[in-house]
């Protein structure tokens, strides 16, 4: 099971893109070959996702995990990430679907948590990971990828420049 | 070896302006002093002087696929603010890899893969300077940024931001130590196991530094480690002057009588720091340099193009468009204000005016958001000289702000760390 990412650790992102836009994103790709259990969280800026789906940063509208969520909130939200994001396990595009949602976070600090769950039973033999994210925002938009799998940690980082990356194990 | 350096565009336009002013006098050294020649005594200073910075997350960079710290990177274009051709141009003589993890939770399991994190972070920078060893040296000791610097070579040292990487683990400081680890920022923007942050919206856990926070403290003294303060709450800063039996840094936090910022340091910090002996680096971040007021013009017209719009989902790709374009062109007419050098110098004239020449230095944080207007990337840092020259700053002052004081304090925390090997031993 993916790990929790602490709720502060948005603050230092949302603090640094309040000063200078320092743009980022995290994703926390997690495969285990002995639940055989491949796990994807993302955590994006609220600000960054209203701004993308609904051109405001501050909008109320999609209320993502609020008794009043939009119904076209999910839909609206994963148009957009499947232009931008994406992760193919041994060559197979893996089909996003969202598993759970979560805020973190207050105010402007406020991320939203996207994770998807796969049952994968095959050894894994490679990953491509793209992670564009908001670069069709912010020119400097850079989105950290960490990988755990079965134990083993690495961490990239993927930007408009580079989006996507392969990984052979 | 590198092409023929080339400066930015923006240090031309810097110089172009200022050449094209009128003869203006400085009131610095000599009443009759143009703006051209004030530059070229400042770029003649620049050039003398160590040029440390104490702050940059370029080892974030270095885990982007395919990122060449050879290769010159254009800053509006990738956002990238550090590259040994960039270094070059600014005169940039040394600086302070920061490697950084985003914290996760806080037991073994995530401690144990944020170590890992954090030593491939440390071991990229090592490659880094061994691939580019024609230009570049790891620097581990105060005087290898000189020694470096005779040769020609930028020195990289290398820190850590942020304790979580320690975990709960004494005895990862010394392996930390022994990759070229030289100083610790001991939070960062949560509350981890050795203090807590001035950010953590949950408020302090610990009341400032752990109990496991002043064995971690011990043993950077021991081993010669700086002991960095930035991101933690005030407590932190109280407790680390008190716990600390060497200075301590503030490797990148500006003055909040300047800047009201939970990050920057009260006046009062300002001259404990100082009775300590220890260095504040000053920050490129624009929101802790400089407030920025509301734009209600920005604000209406925001307004009004929201007003006409029609529901998201009903618009076609084409609609969408250009409703981005129209927000684009209004955040363009009406940008925040720029924070600038003057900012920059604001802040250095009153930490001197408060704790003296002796404890100030710059720490930039590059590729943190760290980058404004004059001083957006590592080929634009001598504009930061040249602002100090037109204040009236001497060499020997800027000599102090550019790395003497920082090496002061590093010659000091390893002599600490010398003292404590001797009274153990004896």
């Amino acid at each position: 099971m993916i790990r929790l990412w602490i709720i502060l650790w948005v603050v230092f992102l949302s603090e640094q893109a309040a000063v200078h836009p320092l743009r980022l994103s995290l994703c926390e790709i997690e495969y285990s070959s002995k639940k055989q259990l491949l796990s994807i969280n993302l955590k994006l800026f609220l600000t960054d996702i209203n701004e993308a789906l609904v051109f405001d940063p501050n909008s109320k509208e999609l209320a993502f995990c609020q008794p009043n969520e939009s119904v076209k909130a999910n839909e609206m939200l994963m148009n957009y990430v499947n232009r931008f994001f994406s992760v193919r396990a041994n060559g197979k595009l893996v089909d996003l679907k969202i598993k759970s949602k979560k805020l973190s976070g207050e105010g402007e600090n406020t991320a939203l948590w996207v994770y998807f769950e796969f049952e994968h039973p095959l050894p894994l033999t490679s990953l491509e990971i793209k992670n564009a994210v908001f670069t069709d925002l912010f020119f400097d938009q850079n989105n950290i990828v960490y990988l755990h799998v079965d134990g083993k940690s690495n961490s990239m980082m993927l930007n408009k420049k580079t989006p996507v990356h392969r990984l052979k194990f | 070896m590198y092409p023929k350096a080339q400066r930015l565009p923006i240090f031309f336009l810097f110089v172009l302006l200022s050449i094209g002013c009128k003869e203006r006098s400085t009131g610095t050294d000599s009443n009759t002093e143009t703006e051209a020649e004030l530059i070229k005594r400042s770029l003649e200073i620049h050039k003398r002087v160590l040029t440390l910075d104490t702050h940059a997350d370029t080892p974030l960079r270095m885990i982007q696929p395919g990122f060449d710290m050879a290769q010159r990177h254009d800053p509006n274009e990738t956002g990238s603010k550090v590259d040994y051709p960039r270094m070059q141009e600014g005169d940039l003589d040394a600086i302070f890899f920061a490697a950084f993890v985003a914290q996760d939770i806080r037991d073994d399991d995530g401690h144990s893969r944020a170590k890992t994190l954090c030593l491939q972070m440390i071991d990229s920078v090592i490659a880094s300077t061994k691939r580019n060893s024609e230009v570049v040296g790891l620097a581990l000791s105060p005087d290898d940024a000189y020694a470096l610097e005779k040769q020609g070579k930028r020195a990289i040292y290398i820190g850590i931001e942020n304790g979580y990487p320690i975990g709960n683990t004494l005895a990862n400081v010394e392996e930390y130590f022994t990759k070229g680890v030289r100083y610790i920022t001991l939070v960062h923007s949560s509350n981890n196991d050795l203090a807590d942050s001035a950010t953590d919206e949950s408020g302090p856990e610990h009341g400032g530094i752990s109990a496991f926070g002043a064995k971690v403290v011990g043993e950077m003294n021991r081993l010669g480690i700086m002991v960095d303060v930035s991101h933690g709450n005030d407590s932190v800063f109280y407790d680390a002057i008190k716990l600390s039996k060497a200075p301590i840094i503030a490797s990148h936090s500006n003055a909040r009588t300047v800047t009201d910022h939970k990050r920057n340091m009260s006046d009062d910090m300002l001259r404990v720091i100082a009775k300590n002996g220890g260095v504040v680096q000053l920050t490129m971040l624009a929101d802790y340099l400089r407030e920025v007021p509301p734009n209600a013009e920005k604000d209406s017209a925001m307004a009004s193009v929201r007003a006409k719009m029609k529901p998201v989902s009903h618009m076609t790709d084409e609609e969408r468009k250009a409703l981005r374009k129209s927000f684009q062109e209004i955040n363009q007419k009406y940008p925040p204000p720029p924070a600038t050098v003057k900012h920059v110098v604001d802040h250095i004239d009153h930490i001197v005016r408060i704790a003296g020449i002796d404890h100030v230095g710059i720490g930039c944080d590059f590729d943190g958001g760290g980058g404004i207007q004059g001083v957006f990337d590592a080929s634009e840092v001598m504009n930061i000289t040249i602002e100090l020259v037109r204040r009236g700053y001497t060499e020997a002052q800027i000599e102090k702000i550019w790395g003497g004081n920082l090496i002061r304090v590093f010659k000091e925390v390893q002599a600490v760390a010398e003292q404590l090997k001797s009274a153990k031993a004896s």
